[in-house]
Parts: C-alpha cells; structure tokens; sequence
C-alpha cells in the first residue's frame, strides 16, 4: 500500500463542513484503525509513552510527550496525525510496516476535524479506577473484641488447615529474644524462664526484652534498612558523612522509648519545629552529590537538585505511605492514583531542605560549642608559640620532612617587598599549593590578598571553584581553593607585599584538609626581594628530610637542634595542644548532625518526561490529591511546608500510614508482612492475605497511642506466634510459603544478628551505645578500594549497628548475608544462600578469633572437662545440651584440635543461624 | 548431576531429592529446590510469566529466546576514554585546532572552555573496511574488521559516578542491580565450581563508583559480581593458620551437626541449601586458585599478552587480568568485567584527561592497548569467540575544545563511542555519526539504554521482559526505556 502524504495533507487544510456528508462513525470507522495499527503499543497491555488508545478518557486525554495527541475538531494541530504523516522514520507512526493508507488517515482526520466524537460506553475496555484500591480506603472497623489468633485460626480453618503445636518453651525464648533484641538467651536466662511456674512467664520475658536497650539496637537496624541509612555520601567519591550518626543514634533511642509513631513521623520530617535536631536526617538519608562533583553548568546544577529533591519524596512516600511515588517523575503513575502533579506537589513540601550538616540545638550542643569557642584563642597562641622553636632553615639541622598538610619554613628575620616560592620537583604532576601565607615579626599574615598583597605565577590552571591564582592567598584552605601551576613539576608563584615588611615565616601546604597528598612540591626555593633588589634565597628542600611517598603520617614535632630549656618548653606546649585538640574535636563531633538545612523553597514546577530542561507550570505544596485535601499557597514558610505534610501522614484518617507500619512489625516478627510487598501498598503490590487482621491490628496500633511495643507484645504472645517451626507435608502442599502461618516460619538470622550472636556468645560483644561508628574499614569513605579491619578490639566488638557504614561497600564478612548496601531503601531483606557465604563465615579472621575466644570462655566456665566444655558451649551458643551423639561426635574433635575447632563448627551450624 | 560425587551424604540427598522432585514436580520439591539460591517466591512470581523456571536455579537457565551469546567479557575503560583520540576521526579539528568554537559553551563540566584541539594522535586508515583509528591504539586497532562501533552514544549525566552508575545498572542512582547482575540471574551458570559472575579491578585500583558497578542492587546477593584479579584471589579461600587436618575435622564436624539437624527438620528446603552451599565452597577452595595460577600458560602466550612485561608493571599486570578473563570464560563462566583504569586521579591511574591528556593517554594506552587486543585474538584463535561477546565500554567522551589554560578535554556525555564484538556482532560497522567536530551525536543517537538492550537481545533476553519487582515497581536494566540498535547484529 502506497502512502500519498501529501494528498492527505492537502485535505487536512479543508474545512470540516465540505468534507463529507454523514459523520464519521466511530465504532464503525476509526476504532477499526487504532486496532489494526495502535493498540499493541497503546492499549491495554502497553501504553508506550503513557498513551492509549483503547480507553475514551485515556485517549483524549493524550500521551507523556505531546497531550493532547487529539485535538477535536483539528486535525491539522493533533500531534497523532502528525505523526501518522510524518517522513521522519524515528518519528513516524506506526513504527514498524507500511503505516496507515490514504483512506485511513482520511478517515480519521474526517473524524477529529468533525469534533472527534467518542461515544460513551463503547469501549472494550474497562479501565480500573486507581482509587478504587484496599489501601486507599478507610480502615474497615471490626465490632467486638478480637485476637490476632482468632483471625488466623478462621484462615486457617477455611482453607482446612489448624495451627501446629506450641513449641517448647527455649525455642519460644530463643525466638523471641532473637526477634525483639537480635541476641540469642544466656543460658541462665533459659534455665530461669524454664522453671518459672509464674503463668505471667511469658509476659515477664516480653516486658523485660522490650524494656531492654538491645531492643533499640535491633528495631532500628529494620527502620535504618528502610531508610537507607549509610555514613558516606555514595556516588563516586563516597566521601565520609561524618555527622550522620545522631540520626542513627535518634531511631535507637525512639524505639527504646516507645515515641508513638505518629511523633516518630513527625520528628523526621519537621524535628527541627519540635526539639529532635537529628531526626531530620532521615530527609537526607540517600545518596549526594557533592557541590564539588556537580558540573559547573547550569543544566548540571538543575538535574543535581531534582535528583536529591526525588531522593527525600521517595524517602517519604516509600516509607510512610507505602507508595512508589517516585514513578510519577516522568509520567503519571502507571497503577495507582499518583499523578505527575502529585508527585511535583510533593516535591514542593521539601523543596527547601539542602543535604548538609545543621548545628543541633540541643543543651549538651550548646555547651560543647561554649567550650569550643574558649579553646580556640588558646590553640592560635600556642601555635604563634610553637613556631619558634621550628628550627631555621639553612642552620645545618635537618628540618622535617615535606607533608601534604602543612610546612614551615622559618629563618631570620628579614626586610622584603616581595616573596618567591618556585618548584623544581613535585611527587606527581602540576604543583599545587592551597594557601601561601607569610608571616610578619607582628605574626601577621601579610601575603592576605586582603591586606593589598598581590599574586603572580609562572602559569596557571584554572578550573571554576577549585583552582585559580587568587586562591593563593585568599586565607581559604583544601584543594577546592587552591593554586595549580600549568606546568608539569615546576612553576613559580610570588606575593607582592603592600609595603616592605620584615618577615621570618613562610607557611605553605598541599591540602591543609588532608584529602589530597598529590602535586605536592617536593623540591622548592624560598628567596625574597626589596622593592628594588635581587632576589635572595632564604630557604629551600635541601636541608629537609628526604621525602618519602609511603611516609603519609602527619610531621611530629621534633625538637631536636633545640636547647634543653627550649624543647622542655616546646614539649610542654605540645602536650597541652594535643589536649586541647582533642577536645575540640569532640566538642565539634557533638555539635553537628547531617539533619539537613532549610532556606527559602525553590520554585517548583512541574517538569515535562521529568526533564529540568523542560519546565511547565508552577506547582505548590499538596497531597496526593487521590488521598486527601491538603494545598498550600505557594507562600507558605518552609517549616511550616515539611509540619503540613508530616500532620497530614501521622492523621489516623490516612488510609495508608498505620497499615502500613503494622505491617512492618508483622515482617519483622514472621519473615513476611501480611502483605508481601512492604514498601509497595499499591495496585501493583500484593494484596493482604489477613485484610481484616492488617486493619484490626492498624486500629489496635491506633487505639495503643501508636505504640509500637504493644504490637510486639501482642504478637509475641499470641499463640500464632508460639506455635513449632516444624513442617509437615499435608500442610505444606497446600500453603508451602506458610502465608496462612499453620507454624511458624523459620529463617536465617540477618547479617548483623549472626556477628552480634557470636561476639555475644564468645563473651566478646562490648556494649556500649552510640557514637561515631567505629570501622569496618581501612577508611571512612573515598575512592580507592576497602582494606577490611581484621584486628579485633573492644571498639570493634560493638553491635554492628554502630559500625560506620560505608554506602555500597559491603562488610567482607557478613555483607554477603544480604546486608543492604544502603543504596536504595530494602523493605525487605531476601535471605539468599551461597557459597561465598559459606566461606566467608568459615574461614574468616573473625570468624576464626571469635572461635578462640569462645572456647578460652567455655574453659574458664566449664573447666577442663572436655564432656563439661562441649555441654557448656552448646548452651551458650545453642540454649541446650548436646546429646550423647553429638557428645561422641564432638569428643575426639575437641581432644585431637581443640575446642576451638567445635566453635568454628557450631558458628557456622544451621541450628545457629536460623531461628528455632 | 556430574558433581555428586563429591558431596556428602547431606549434599548427596539433596541432589538426589532435586533429580526425583524435578521428574514429579511436587509443590514441595520445587520450594526445596529453589531454596537452594534463596529465589523462593521470586523468579516465578515476579514478572507474570516463568521466564526463568524456578524449581532449577543453579543450572543454566534458557533466555527468552534462542542466543547468539552465551557469555560476555566487558571491558570497562573508568574515566570517559576520549572518542576524539581513538575511534571518532575528526579531520576538520585539525584545521579548527586552537581556534575558539563560534558559539560553543563558556563553561563546561569543570570550568572555562578553552579553543578547540586537534586530535592528540595521528590516525590511519585499517583493514579492509579501511576504519580511521589513532595510533595511540595500534593493536586494538588492527582488529577494527570484526568490530561494531556505535559512535553516537549519550549518557544521561556529565558526572564520572552517576554515569558510571548508569552505564553499568541503568540509572543514574545508587543500589540499582548492574548488568553482569541481571545477567546472571537470568541465565544462571555454566560452572557450579566458580562464581558465576567475576569483576576484575584494574591493578591500579577500583572504578569511580567502585562496587556499585557489579552490585546486585535488589537482586537477591547470589547475584552479586565476585571481585578477584591476577594481583587478588577471592577472600576467605582459606582459614589461615589453621592447620589442615583441625580444618577437615571442623568441616566434618559441622556435616554432622547439619545433617543431624536436617533429619529433626525435615521439609525445610533452607536448611538443605546451606548445607549444599558448603559443599559448593569447598570446591570453590579447590577451582579458584587453579583458575588464578597462570603459571601453566606458555611463555609465547605472556608474551603475546605483554603479561611478561618487566618494564611496565600496570601493563604486565593488566595482562594478566585479560588471561584470567579468557580463563574464566573457558570454563563457564557466564559474566567477566574487566576494568581498565582506576578511580578519580586528575586522569593519572584513569582516562579522565583534564589537564595533560596526551601525556596521561600515553601512558593508558601502553596498559590497555596490547593485552586486550591479545585477549580478542585469544579468544578467537581457541573459538571462544563464537559464543562469547565482548564489549569495549567507557561511561562518557569528552569535548573537542581544551579547558581553558590545559592541554585536556572535559565531560562529554553528548556523543561518544563504545564497540562489540564477537558472537552475534556484525564486523567492520561504524553505526552513529557525531557532528564534525565529534561534540554531539547527530545521526541514530542511542542512549547508553539501546547499548544495554542490545547486549542483553544477543544473549537471547529481552530488555522488556527481563524485570524484577522492587518497592512496587517492575525494574528492568534500561528503566522504561530501551531500543535496540538491530545496525550491530549479524
């Protein structure tokens, strides 16, 4: 078939009322068309750029790029008659085949020219309303008095099922203290609850493990997982996030304190209105880039923006709201009633918050920022102090060697108008110096562009914000203001004082911030000029000490070629300097939380395919407007944005937000929330397998005053809960993923429960609570490869939730038990099984220390008895006593190599690592 | 069922029970079965139709439809390898050279532009289709007749770790699965005794946006790329210090206590799998230090590699790398990532030529241009190449000007060219065109998604189909977009 492009044009030009005389019929004409060329790509299976043409509404209403794609009654504006007349094969519609014929396209511009009548009722197709959802609707309230066991037991019975057995009493407390503190029983707890004839017994052990600070540790590891928590700031320099843990150490405490989870959401989003500085972290929690990483054009700054705006609404919606509202950044949502606008409109509640570092307000802040404050004239004295005992240069004392941070160069005092400072040498590439500063008899620093000097190089790079000849003495250190000759190892730069001075200290460095160690200069002359005279060397890298690349550590301070009296003097100076060091250093680590900063919003607008390039109309502050009626002028204050947002998610109105969070307590608990897709409560998820129980127990979460551990405690003690682990072949042939919970679902002990559980059982576990995490690593954050830490300290032996977390960089130990890599949120863990597991838990250096340290503890318990050692190591690791088999199994391995070798095994025993 | 024999008894009843229940097909055998990977619930549940059968895991898996590859090796140049000095001949440039662009942007990626620069080398003409290639790469461009270039590629950002990010999962954002991950999971692999997927770090150090490049993201950790190289075996291997007969006694110990356990929980196809992944590690231990020793290799094949290099150790060391990769890929391994050039150094140990590009791409092109031309030629000579694809990729170009005040190009994310090879790939095509100063593609302008369809269509997979449901949403590798580029098959 032949397309004649230009005759259908020419009739696109006709007026509508000469063209024909009985109107085009839809049913009958056009929808034939679409079907044989369309709706394969825009119908019901597919809706290729968000179009379809299958649905009246749907269809009218356009696509993502060009809505509306039917203009009625002009067919010459509708972009689906360009497209179907267009001669750009990318363009052109249908893609594939010969496309539309003459008649055809005849035919349905006829038809949109004539006002592109689509009756109602015809189409074949139903589209389901979005709204019309389980979740979107209100709770559905459950008369009289309920139990969780009742709706399980009913579930069961339909579908010809019962609950297993009770399970023994230890399995029942080695369950439940795994669940609620992710630590396994001692064994005098065991013996304990196994002779309780209290009928409160059970509800003793809830209380006591529920009021414990190991609860904590274990509940925010679930929320921290959600969130995706991390201490870098990921992408490619994954860079230490230094301040993120007040966040961390905020989640520990809410769930030890119960905060009702309405305040709970209320405090991570607007904390900053209520008292909880930290708890704004969680806005921030995701990925950054750096200002530094960010292009320096504009369209660069504009995407950078929008993707951490997108980061803090998916943030919200996944985790309140269990929604994907992060979908609608392109397009309308494609399952549930989430429009682009919705999504912008979300947007604008946080379109003021900025990833960085706030100063917290609490009392200890303000006090360590009162002493901080005292000690910093202190150190700058003692400073001015300590340079004079540096020896001179050219006084025959070999001087310190060259240090990326920082050097001095000191020698008597002489007259100059100008100073020179050339490189001969470098230890890679093109110099680069951050600050050259000169130093007065006054101790003023005279080279200051603010004091009238004048810079001149040899050459320069100059890339925007990081390097230029001006920031060589701009009094602003680290790389990102620096000078960078344009020469490889060598070039000149020379400071031009306001007036003649007489001047004896030169201090110049690589990176005073200690990031970077290249481009240093490695060989350098000194040499200073009267306004009119030669130049005249006053110090260079001869008399230093040969530098060493492999050398990194920071120059300690020497005192040799120093008088006695002066280096007592000199010593004593420094032992008050490394006191005061470090006390400012904790007086700054408690003062600031990555919580986020306000400003003035940005103006948001929504953005067509998603593109900052394309910018529609503006957008103010609203809900999802499917699910509530909050819309703010486009004024509103910033605060007050983020307490809009967080009233309208913590309202026990909201269809969405206690559901889902009961649902999250049920995961943690059963392996599996009642339904099965956490962080998706949409059309796409999956549907509840206990709608009735979800919504009593969503009321009854309500009802507690959002309490959080009285879900726990209902569910620990109800009987579903407490049933046996075992199978049974009837039952799982016909519920083989234990959804309906005719016994408990057993499963693998996560990540940090396994380390935590055997320091615990090694006796090594230190617990100490909060702070800055301790490391995994060689290093905090930063480029180049992870060395892991394999020396085992009591620093390193806290619970693994106070280890710093590196974004992406998986423990090398326990990271391949699915530990999340905190790049995107993981509502749920997958329990995978490999072989690298396996190798990594039986014969790592932890795994071997922790083995040792186990059997020393199990000898000073049990003696030197190998039956007592055997039976004493199965009740710490397992809460029970081996058998006589597995004695028999176990006593010639322990004479022949050790106990140690029986705790290697049991660590990496199912028995261990599952939940009984 | 050729590994049985060296299993115990636990392993043994495994397999056994996985070869009845795989002929009967009971519920309860394929969740056993299954568990085996931890993919209980996933593979089948997840994308409305069993693209991978799920009662199987660890064999191979079928694609979607009949392959042209089976495995792939990438060879993933960090830093944005300038298209301008190596496979995108510009000759107008030359006669641009130091002069200002009428028009271009004032400031790019880093800061100021500077005037326009001629290519850094000098380029010929190669092989019958008579390709432009510099000669910055003369080995590499010898084998420009069996190549399909796609010079008009596009990123989606300007930045070395997002653009990573997105060329190896897709998107610009962290924790989203790379495709070695979405590979291997939905072909599974062809050998049980290594892992199935294996990053290879190059000797100077990890890429921008480190492991994030071979991440499983969502994917379930199974799927995750195992780091080893030449320089760096895999971790754990071995417990060191214990001495071998207390290491056997350990491991027979812990047989027994498992298999004690098992029979007192019958019915739980985890246990089981646990118990399987310890046997599976033991052979590990053995086939992983074999695969690493390349002290079997003839001494003309070092050569031939340049791994015999005494004068330039990155480049012996890369070598050995490539060697590895050929190993890996003899033996079954479905996905290889071999890395070329490090993280972010002022262009120093990657192709991130700001400042002295041609000084710093002498000295790359030394590392990479001879070992991973021997790899190719290799791979061919032993008919490897017939179901294996290789992929030559970088995550950005760069700009025709210089940055003001040095001699090197910034970020260019507008235009820039990657290549296959190898099975399934039609030889000697240059697809794409950028304009003549090589600034922006002009002519068939792929987003690295069509690259990425592409790669997954020759392994039998399409993009469309292969997904995995995460908070909600149906993920795929190239999002929801995607195209194939049908000018680069055979």
């Amino acid at each position: 078939m032949k397309r004649a492009t230009t005759t259908v044009s020419a009739l696109l030009l006709v007026s509508p009322a000469f063209v024909s005389a009985a109107p085009v019929d839809f049913v009958r004409e056009v929808r034939p068309i679409f079907e044989r060329h369309c709706t394969e790509c825009h119908g019901e299976k597919k809706q290729k750029s968000g179009l379809r043409l299958d649905v009246k509404a749907a269809a009218l209403k356009g696509g993502d790029e060009h809505a509306p794609d039917i203009v009625p009654g002009k067919a010459s504006e509708s972009p689906l008659v360009k497209m179907v007349l267009s001669h750009d094969k990318d363009e052109r519609m249908p893609p594939k085949g010969d496309g539309l014929t003459v008649a055809e396209i005849t035919k349905l511009t006829d038809w949109i020219n004539e006002g592109a009548a689509w009756p109602d009722g015809v189409d074949a197709v139903k589209v389901k309303d979005k709204r019309d959802h389980w979740s979107f609707k209100p709770l559905a309230v459950t008369s009289g008095n309920h139990s969780i066991d009742e709706f399980i037991a009913s579930k069961l019975k339909a579908n010809r099922l019962v609950m297993s057995p009770e399970t023994d009493r230890v399995s029942w407390l080695r369950r439940v203290t795994f669940d609620l503190t992710g630590l396994p029983p001692t064994p005098e707890r065991v013996a304990q609850f196994v002779k309780d004839g209290d009928p409160q017994a059970y509800e003793k052990v809830a209380d006591d493990l529920l009021t414990s600070p190991r609860y904590g540790e274990r509940w925010a590891q679930h929320w921290l997982d959600v969130v995706r928590y991390a201490d870098t700031h990921g992408f490619e320099v994954n860079t230490e996030r230094p301040n993120a843990w007040p966040y961390r150490d905020y989640v520990i405490d809410a769930f030890n304190a119960d905060t009702p989870y309405d305040r709970f959401i209320r405090e991570q989003i607007v904390g900053d209105a209520l008292g909880k500085d930290p708890a704004t972290g969680f806005l921030i929690t995701a990925s950054v880039l750096l200002p530094a990483q960010i292009g320096k054009d504009e369209p660069s700054k504009r995407l950078a923006r929008q993707d951490s705006l997108d980061e803090i609404v998916n943030n919200v919606g996944q985790t309140f709201l269990g929604l994907s509202v992060g979908c609608a950044r392109c397009h309308d949502h494609k399952f549930d009633p989430v429009t682009q606008r919705d999504y912008y409109a979300m947007q604008a509640f946080v379109a003021g918050v900025e990833y960085e570092d706030r100063e917290l307000r609490t009392p200890a802040a303000e006090t360590a920022r009162r002493e901080a404050a005292k000690l910093k004239p202190r150190l700058a004295e003692i400073d001015t102090q300590l340079a004079r005992f540096v020896p001179l240069a050219k006084s025959g004392v070999e001087r310190a060697m060259i240090n990326a941070r920082e050097n001095v160069d000191r020698f008597a005092p002489v007259a100059a108008k100008r100073l020179r400072f050339t490189i001969h040498a470098t230890n890679s590439l093109e110099p680069c110096i951050d600050e050259l500063e000169v130093f007065n008899a006054a101790g003023e620093n005279v080279a200051l562009a603010s004091t009238g000097a004048a810079a001149t190089s040899s050459g320069d790079i100059i890339v925007a914000d990081r390097h230029d000849l001006k920031h060589i003495n701009d009094g602003l250190y680290g790389n990102s203001r620096s000078w960078m000759s344009n020469e490889n190892g060598r070039g000149w730069v020379a400071i031009e004082f306001a007036k003649e001075q007489s001047i004896g200290r030169v201090v110049w460095g690589r990176d005073r911030e200690g990031k970077f160690r290249d481009r240093l200069a490695t060989d350098y002359l000194i040499e200073v000029a009267v306004a009119s005279g030669e130049w005249r060397a006053v110090a260079d890298a001869s008399d230093r000490r040969k530098f060493d690349p492999k050398d990194k550590k920071p120059v300690a301070f020497s005192t040799k070629g120093l008088s006695e009296a002066e280096a007592k003097e000199a010593a004593a100076l420094m032992r008050e300097k490394s006191v005061l060091d470090a006390k400012l250093k904790a007086a700054s680590d408690a003062r600031k939380v990555f919580g986020g900063t306000f400003r003035e919003p940005d103006e948001i607008h929504l953005l067509n395919r998603g593109d900052p390039e394309q910018p529609k109309d503006e957008v103010v502050p609203a809900v999802i407007a499917s699910l509530g009626g909050v819309k703010l002028d486009r004024r509103t204050p910033e605060q007050q944005r983020r307490s809009a947002l967080a009233d309208w998610i913590a309202s026990p109105q909201n269809p969405l937000t206690a559901r889902v969070m009961v649902n999250r307590i049920w995961q943690g608990h059963f392996g599996t929330g009642l339904v099965a897709t956490p962080s998706d409560f949409g059309n796409n998820g999956m549907k509840p397998t206990h709608p009735e129980l979800l919504d009593w127990l969503a009321q009854e979460f309500i009802r507690s005053g959002w309490s959080v551990k009285h879900m726990h405690r209902l569910i620990v003690l109800s009987q579903t809960y407490r049933q046996s682990s075992a199978s049974n072949r009837v039952a799982a042939e016909k519920d083989s993923d234990v959804r309906l919970l005719w016994r408990f679902p057993s499963r693998r002990l996560e990540a940090e429960t396994i380390r935590d559980a055997m320091l615990a059982v090694s006796g090594q576990l230190n617990l100490q609570m909060y702070g800055r995490g301790f490391d995994l690593f060689n290093q905090r954050g930063g480029l180049s490869g992870f060395t892991p830490v394999e020396k085992f300290t009591p620093e390193n032996q806290r619970r693994m939730i106070y280890a710093h977390k590196v974004r992406r960089e998986p423990e090398t130990v326990f990271g391949a038990f699915d530990c999340p890599d905190a790049g995107q949120s993981t509502a749920l863990r997958r329990a995978s099984t490999t072989p690298i597991q396996a190798l990594n838990l039986f014969n790592s250096r932890f795994t071997l220390e922790q083995s040792e340290a186990f059997a020393v503890r199990v000898k000073k318990d049990a003696g030197a008895d190998a039956a007592a050692q055997i039976r004493r190591a199965y009740q710490l690791a397992l809460n029970r006593d081996p058998n006589d088999d597995e004695l028999r199994d176990a006593e010639p391995v322990v004479q022949a190599h050790g106990l140690a070798t029986l705790c290697r095994a049991i660590f990496n025993s199912n028995e261990f690592l599952f939940l009984p | 069922m050729n590994h049985a024999e060296h299993l115990s008894l636990a392993g043994r009843a495994l397999l056994d029970r996985r070869q009845f229940l795989s002929n009967s097909a009971t519920a309860l055998g394929s969740i056993a079965l299954a568990n085996l990977l931890g993919l209980d619930g996933l593979l089948a549940a997840e994308s409305g139709g069993p693209i991978i059968d799920p009662s199987n895991p660890y064999a191979p898996r079928q694609p979607h439809f009949p392959a042209k590859a089976k495995n792939v090796i990438v060879i993933f140049c960090a830093g944005a390898v300038s298209q301008l000095e190596t496979w995108d001949y510009k000759p107008e440039l030359i006669q641009w050279d130091d002069k200002p662009l009428p028009g271009g942007p004032n400031v790019t990626f880093q800061g100021p532009a500077g005037n326009l620069a001629r290519p850094q080398y000098e380029f010929r003409q190669r092989g019958k289709t008579g390709k432009w290639v510099s000669d910055m790469i003369p080995h590499l461009a010898e084998l420009t007749d069996d190549i399909a270039f796609v010079h008009s590629l596009t990123s989606k950002s300007n930045t070395h770790g997002p653009a990573e990010n997105f060329l190896s999962t897709g998107f610009v954002l962290d924790g989203f699965p790379s495709l070695g991950s979405w590979v291997t999971y939905a072909l599974g692999s062809e050998n049980r005794d290594l892992p199935s997927y294996v990053a290879i770090p190059d000797p100077r150090g990890v890429p921008q946006n480190g492991a994030n490049n071979w991440g499983p993201g969502f994917l379930p950790a199974a799927f995750q790329g195992t780091t080893m190289s030449s320089k760096n075996p895999v971790r754990h291997l071995t417990a060191s210090g214990v001495p071998e007969d207390a290491d056997r006694a350990a491991r027979s110990l812990l047989q027994k206590m498992n298999a004690r356990h098992l029979a007192a929980n019958p019915g739980d196809g985890k246990l089981a799998a646990r118990i399987a992944s310890y046997e599976l590690a033991a052979r590990m231990q053995l086939s992983v230090p074999e695969i690493s020793d390349l002290s079997t290799e003839p001494a003309h094949l070092l050569k031939m590699y340049g791994a015999d290099d005494t004068q330039n150790a990155d480049k012996a060391a890369f070598a050995k790398n490539c060697i590895l990769a050929r190993r890996l890929i003899e033996k079954g391994v479905r996905f290889v990532q071999l890395f070329n050039g490090a993280y972010a150094s002022g262009g120093k140990l990657n192709w991130d030529g700001h400042n002295a590009l041609k000084e710093q791409y002498d000295i790359h092109a030394q590392i990479l241009d001879q070992p991973a031309a021997a790899l190719i030629r290799d791979l061919r000579q032993r008919g490897l190449l017939d179901d294996t694809l290789v992929v030559w990729c970088t995550e950005f170009g760069r700009m025709p000007f210089f940055q003001k005040g040095a001699k090197g190009r910034d970020h260019n994310p507008d235009g820039f060219t990657c290549w296959l090879t190898g099975a399934g790939v039609k030889p000697g095509v240059s697809h794409g065109r950028t304009d003549d100063l090589g600034q922006k593609a002009i002519e068939d302008v792929h987003p690295l998604y069509h690259f990425n369809a592409t790669i997954l269509h020759l392994l039998g997979l399409d993009f469309e189909r292969l997904s995995f449901e995460h908070n909600g949403i149906q993920r795929r590798l190239t999002n929801v977009e995607g195209k194939l580029i049908p000018q680069v098959l055979a």
